[in-house]
Parts: structure tokens; sequence; C-alpha cells
């Protein structure tokens, strides 16, 4: 399987790096909805736009923005 | 000429200063022969002194053809059998094998190291005909007259075999490692592509760059978390102060608003004003790192440019030899016939006096030592020459650094007032010096600000003029620079003090790494991804860090070249084979690596015509000249193309032009300075250039 982003050989959906910055992503919700008490849907947004956010990760949220996935 | 004694010295600076030293009238005969320089000197008898241009002589494939591998024997020869535009070696060792013919005595006098060692005995073993066991070995740590001559009347019996075995070494295994695989990694790209480019990796450059790559994945797949400071300020006599709240960090925001909304306008009570005196001792003298380091956070010059400045400054006998790990300064040195030669220099009269005077003089000293060589200082001899601006810069701080070792502690005071508001608790802190010690003698180069509070008492109430809520975030890992990186291999032990600052180098040069804050490229992620599936032992800290030690082992006599030599090709062997299976998927991976990395190169920014399109750097096919075109142009979306110059070399800066914002692109013709080229014709600057042309033209 090829990962969603960049097409190379995939984990699971997303090749190594990607998916790296996908569990990343998930687990940090966590802190943000206690932090902030926002949706998963806010808490993307406010990620990509955030100065500090990983390019592999922006590329993640942009995927999941566009597919409605989580 | 008679029978003389030839000394041979790793460099020609040092063979002039050498000399001169040695001569009885402080005046050398210098000899041009095919453009190698020597000298001769006259002392109790005739000296020879000759210089050699680094090493003369390197690792070498035995015998076979270049574009092959695994490749195991090896020789040493003289450089230019093996380098390209190393042809002035060959009439430079001529020179030294017909000197070597007439002298009676041979004397090594290159730099007491690892490499100096080496160089010395290569040209002994080879240019003078196997006379590395006769020869005897001038160790000095700077080259003033005075140490000169004293390393030159007692002079080592014999050279330190042990240091150049380690040496022998160290070359040889990276050799093995080096060249086997680069040429594995430059082959297979260009058995796949038909396309040459040079791609390397080493013993010590692909464990480097591994943990570069490490950083770089941290930070590319980094999801922020906020938080929340609060930030208050007090107004205390007439004077404004910041003060923290007791907690820096808020985790949750309805806690932070409930911290403003309740200290917000209040009046709050100093409940306790605590004063604390702290001690700080004086700095350690320089090793290479740590100069390397402090050049880096107070200059900006890299690694590799203050290692250039010192040994500048070194052969100008105005500091002691740079590449050392030790952190000592032996009284031998004489520290009052230093700081007395030094306050010859109006700016550091008055501070070496005040040193003087004091009853002793004993330096604050590090750790780490260093058998060859003790920390860097300064000879106390005065420049002879106007030194460049950074070369008096890192004089200035070795001297400072110097001086200050010797100071006193300094002493310092802090104050914490806790104000409650509310049952909250603010902290106001500040922060005096009492006594400068050694402070004085390191300006400006110590950090010494000072936070002063007005006069306050418990009891005392105060208005909280201001309290706010502060949005933060937590930050991914920094990136690594050049002074970092340095700091981290020396840590973790791999490579030495005079190769680490050329492998952070490589990294630049070769591609897998840009910008001052170190930004690994696809093809740097490309390598190691390669080298990790085909061969992981080679880009292993672990192993990298066990080989190190061993080979440190030889210069005690504890470990064996052979032992070390055999290791290193049974480690290489089977990952090289496991790369020769696999030469087809690695040469495409890393082919196409290589294109995307030189198709980066030529993207110069967004496009402001079109706006979804990038500028690059592209050929006509028709007529092969070179222009900047918008990549939209091939969906049949946007016509923009900007001229070129054809000659000479264009790539784009990374910068924008600071009058219209546009990128810029740097263009380089051979033999002419480079310039900035922003290519808006209608950029401001133009108008501006084309106004005053005109108006020096009706002049």
């Amino acid at each position: 399987m090829k990962c969603r982003i960049c097409n190379k050989e995939a984990v699971e959906k997303y090749c190594e790096l990607h998916e790296k910055a996908y569990r990343s992503i998930v687990q940090k919700y966590e802190d943000w909805k206690r932090a902030m008490d926002i949706s998963y849907r806010e808490y993307l947004n406010e990620i990509l736009k955030n100065s500090y956010t990983g390019s592999w990760a922006k590329e993640v949220v942009e995927k999941l923005m566009k597919d409605g996935d989580r | 000429m008679g029978k003389y004694t030839l000394i041979i010295t790793e460099k020609p600076d040092a063979a002039q200063r050498i000399a001169q030293a040695l001569d009885g009238k402080g005046k050398p005969k210098k000899v041009e022969e095919n453009g190698v320089p020597y000298f001769i000197a006259h002392r109790d008898r005739e000296l020879v002194v000759v210089p050699a241009l680094g090493h003369l002589y390197t690792v070498i494939h035995e015998r076979g053809r270049r574009n092959y591998y695994p490749v195991f024997n090896f020789k040493w020869a003289p450089r230019h059998l093996a380098e390209r535009g190393a042809k002035q070696i060959r009439t430079w060792i001529e020179t030294i094998s017909k000197l070597a013919k007439d002298a009676e005595d041979f004397i090594a006098a290159c730099d007491y190291d690892l490499e100096g060692s080496l160089i010395g005995y290569c040209i002994l073993k080879y240019a003078c005909e196997n006379k590395e066991g006769v020869a005897k070995r001038m160790k000095f740590s700077t080259l003033m007259k005075s140490e000169l001559e004293r390393a030159y009347e007692e002079p080592l019996p014999q050279l330190n075999f042990a240091l150049i075995e380690a040496g022998r070494t160290r070359h040889e295994v990276d050799w093995l490692y080096g060249v086997n695989l680069s040429r594995a990694l430059t082959l297979a790209a260009r058995r796949w592509s038909g396309r040459y480019s040079t791609l390397s990796t080493g013993r010590v450059q692909g464990p480097t760059l591994r943990f570069l790559i490490g950083r770089e994945k941290e930070i590319r797949s980094f999801v922020p978390t906020p938080y929340w400071e609060i930030k208050a300020e007090v107004e205390i006599k007439k004077s404004t102060c910041e003060v923290e709240y007791e907690r820096k960090r808020i985790e949750k925001k309805a806690e932070a608003d409930a911290v403003v909304r309740a200290c917000t306008d209040k009046i709050g009570e100093i409940k306790e004003v605590g004063v604390r005196k702290f001690h700080q001792k004086p700095p350690i003298p320089f090793d290479i790192g740590t100069l390397q380091t402090e050049a880096y956070s107070l200059f900006g010059y890299t690694p590799r440019r203050t290692l250039g400045i010192a040994q500048r400054l070194y052969l100008d006998a105005l500091i002691s030899y740079p590449r050392t790990s030790s952190q000592k300064l032996p009284p031998i040195i004489d520290y009052k016939k230093i700081l007395n030669a030094l306050s010859k220099e109006p700016a550091y009269k008055k501070l070496a006096s005040k040193l003087l005077e004091k009853e002793e003089l004993k330096p604050r000293e590090g750790a780490k030592e260093d058998p060859a060589h003790p920390a860097v200082y300064p000879t106390g001899n005065l420049p002879e020459r106007t030194l460049s601006d950074p070369e008096k810069k890192v004089w200035d701080l070795v001297v400072k650094r110097f001086m200050a070792v010797f100071g006193e502690t300094a002493i310092k005071q802090s104050v914490k007032i806790r104000l409650e508001v509310n049952s909250h608790n603010f902290f106001l802190r500040g922060r005096r010096i009492l006594k400068e010690g050694w402070m004085q003698f390191y300006k400006p180069y110590a950090r010494a600000e000072e936070t002063l509070l007005p006069p306050i008492k418990e009891g005392e109430t105060i208005l909280l003029k201001r309290v706010m809520r502060d949005d933060k975030f937590t930050n991914p890992p920094p990136r690594y620079n050049p002074s970092s990186l340095l700091k981290k291999m020396e840590g973790l032990g791999i490579g030495t003090k005079a190769t680490r600052a050329d492998i952070i180098e490589t990294l630049y040069n070769r591609g897998y790494v840009t910008d001052e804050r170190m930004v690994v490229t696809d093809l740097g992620f490309d390598i190691v991804d390669i080298l990790s599936k085909c061969a992981p032992r080679v880009i292993s800290v672990k192993l990298t860090q066990e080989l190190e030690k061993k080979m440190e082992r030889i210069q005690s006599k504890s470990e064996k070249r052979e032992n070390i030599l055999l290791e290193a090709v049974e480690q290489l062997k089977p990952q090289l084979e496991q790369f020769k299976e696999k030469e087809g998927p690695i040469g495409e991976a890393l082919s196409n690596a290589i294109k995307r990395a030189r198709m980066q190169e030529r993207i110069v920014g967004g496009c402001p015509t079109c706006g979804t399109g990038t500028l690059m750097i592209l050929f006509s096919r028709r007529t092969r000249k070179r222009f900047i075109g918008c990549t939209n142009y091939f969906k049949g979306i946007c016509k923009t193309s900007f001229p070129l110059p054809q000659r000479g070399t264009a790539k784009p800066m990374g910068k924008t032009c600071s009058s219209c914002g546009w990128p810029l692109v740097r263009v380089q013709i051979r033999g002419r300075r480079p310039w900035r080229l922003c290519f808006n014709p209608n950029c401001p600057l133009k108008e501006e250039r084309r106004k005053r042309n005109e108006m020096q033209n009706l002049q």
C-alpha cells in the first residue's frame, strides 16, 4: 500500500514519517481538548495555522480535513 | 652547503618561524626551488628547514579500477597520485628528497598531534628514504622563539610511534569506510541514471547525518500544545516592574482566565523579601571545542572558520597550538611573563597589571586533559602585522579568557520578593553584581545584565497595574547549528577535534543539509534511509563510538592497528555485499533523490503574476538559453518569464529584494565578484539606478 500523501511505501494509511506525524496529531488532541474544550475539527484548524506545527504534521492535517477523516 | 640537519615542518609559515627562531642572527636565508620554499639557518651547525603542505602522502587503492567496490587493498602514496589538482605535491616531494640526500640528521618539527606526527613520519619514511627510525622530534605548543629554541636543544630522541600508529589507523579505517560506501552510493546512482554526481558518506559523516535526521523527524512531525502564562506589572515608587506568576505554565485556559479576573486592579501585599548571595567561579581555559562554541555564540563564526582563524594566530605565534582538548594551563608556560608581555598592549595594560599585583596566579582549570598540548592561551607576543577583524576578535577572546581564568570568583546578589494578591502569589526578581571578580577581565564577553529593584519592605502594599493572559505553545526541539552539532559530536565522542568541523562542512557541500539552522534535505533523508536498510551498521553512532575508543587505545599501546583494520573489513564486507545485491532499487531511489534535489535548487520562489505557480530557472529547448519561468506555463495558465544572464552560474538566493520583495538570484561569473540580481523589471531600485546613471551622464 502507498502513503496517501507522498506515495511512498505505507506502514498503515501513511508512510513511516507521515504515520509518526498522524499519531502525534491524534495523541495531542486529548491535551487540546482538556486545555480549551474544542472539537476535533477546530483542533485541526488550530494546528494547521500554528507556526510551530511541523511540515509533515501539516500535510497530514490538510489530508484529514480534505477527506473529512479522523 | 655542507652536511646539515634537515628540519621538517607542517606548513611554510611554521618553517619560516622555526628558521627565524633557530638562526643565530634571526635572519635565515630563504631559498625557493621549483616554487618550494625552504630556509637555511645557522646555529651550532647548518640547519635546513623545509615545510610540507599538510599531508603529502595519503591512502590509495593499491591496484584496480576506480569504479569498483569493495576495495580492501591499500597503500600509502604521494597525494598527487590520488587527487586531481595536487600536481605541486610532486615537486614538493622531489625537493624534500633532494634535500634529504645531503642531510646528516633529521628532525620532525610538525605539530605535536596525530596528524602532525603522521605528516612528519610519512615524509621521513617515503621522501627521505626510511629516516623515520633515526629522526628526532621537536615538541612545542607555541611558535615563540624561546620555546622553539628549547624544543631544538632538547628534542625527543625519537618520533612518537604510538601517535603515528593511531594516526595511520584512523586514516586507513576512514579510507576503507569512505571509499567503499561513497563508491557504492555514487555507482548505484550512476548505473541507474547514467549521470555522475558525487555522493559520499563515511565512518563519522553517516552517523552524524543520522542524528541530524532524528532531530529533523521530531521537528517535522511536531504538534504543539497550548499553555498559558500570566503577565503582570506593578508600580513601585514610580517605577514599573514586571512580576512573575507563581505557576510558570497553566495548562487550562479557563484557569488562566480565572487568575486574571481574580487579580486585575487588586492591591497586593509584600509577604516576603528574600536576598541570596551566590558565587560564580571564573570560566575555564579554552580547549578547541569551547573556543569554537564561544566564537559561534559571540561572533557567529562557524567552527571551521574559528579553527582557521586560530590556526593563523598560532602561525603568527600569537596563541598556542589550538587543536587541543586540554582545559589546563600548566605553570611551565609562565603566567607572569605572558601577562607582562600582554601589558605592552594598551587595551590589556590595566587588566594585566591588576593580575600581576596578585601574590599568586592560579588558574581555574577544567577536567579535560591532552597529553600533547595545554589549553589555548596567548603567547604574549603582539601582532607584527595588521590583523583582520575576525582575527582581532578571536585573539581578543583568547587573551581575555586567559586573564579571566586567573580572576577571583564573582559575587552576585539575587532578590526575590513575594507579593500576595487575592490568594495568588507573584514574584518580583532582581539581580545585581556585588563583586565583579573575573568578569572585569572578560568584558564584553561576560554576561553581566543587572535588574535593580527599588527599595521595598515586607508589609508594603502594591497595586497590580496590569494583569494579562499570555497565549503560548510548546516549541519543537531546536535545530542544530554548526556549533551545537560540533558540541553534540564531541559529547558522543565521534570524530576528532581536527576533523569534526570539516565533516560538518562536507554535509553542506554534498547538499545533505542547508541553512545555518541545519535543515536536512530530501537527499540527506534518502541517503540515510538507504544506508539504514542496506548497511545499518555504518550509520550506527554506537559502533562509531566503539571504533573511536579502540583507535584511541592504540595511542596507549593497548590495541593493535591490525586488529582494528581487520574488524573494519569484517564489518564492511557483508554490508557492501548486501548493498550490491540491491544496487538497482538503491540506484533508482538515489537518482530520484538527486533529481528532486536539483529541481529544488532551481526553485526561485512563488510566481507574482498568477500567484499559484512557482518560478524556476529553466532552459529553452529551442535556444538552450536559460531564463526564469513559471511552472504553470506547462498547464497553459501563466506565461510569465524573465531573462537571465547567460554567462556564469545563477542560483536562487532564498532571499527577497529589500525594495520590491521579489526573490533574488545570485549570479557569479568566473573572475568577477558575484552579484544579486532582482529580475523584477519594475523594481524601484532599478529605476533609481537608471536615474542616477542618467544624471551622471548629463554631468
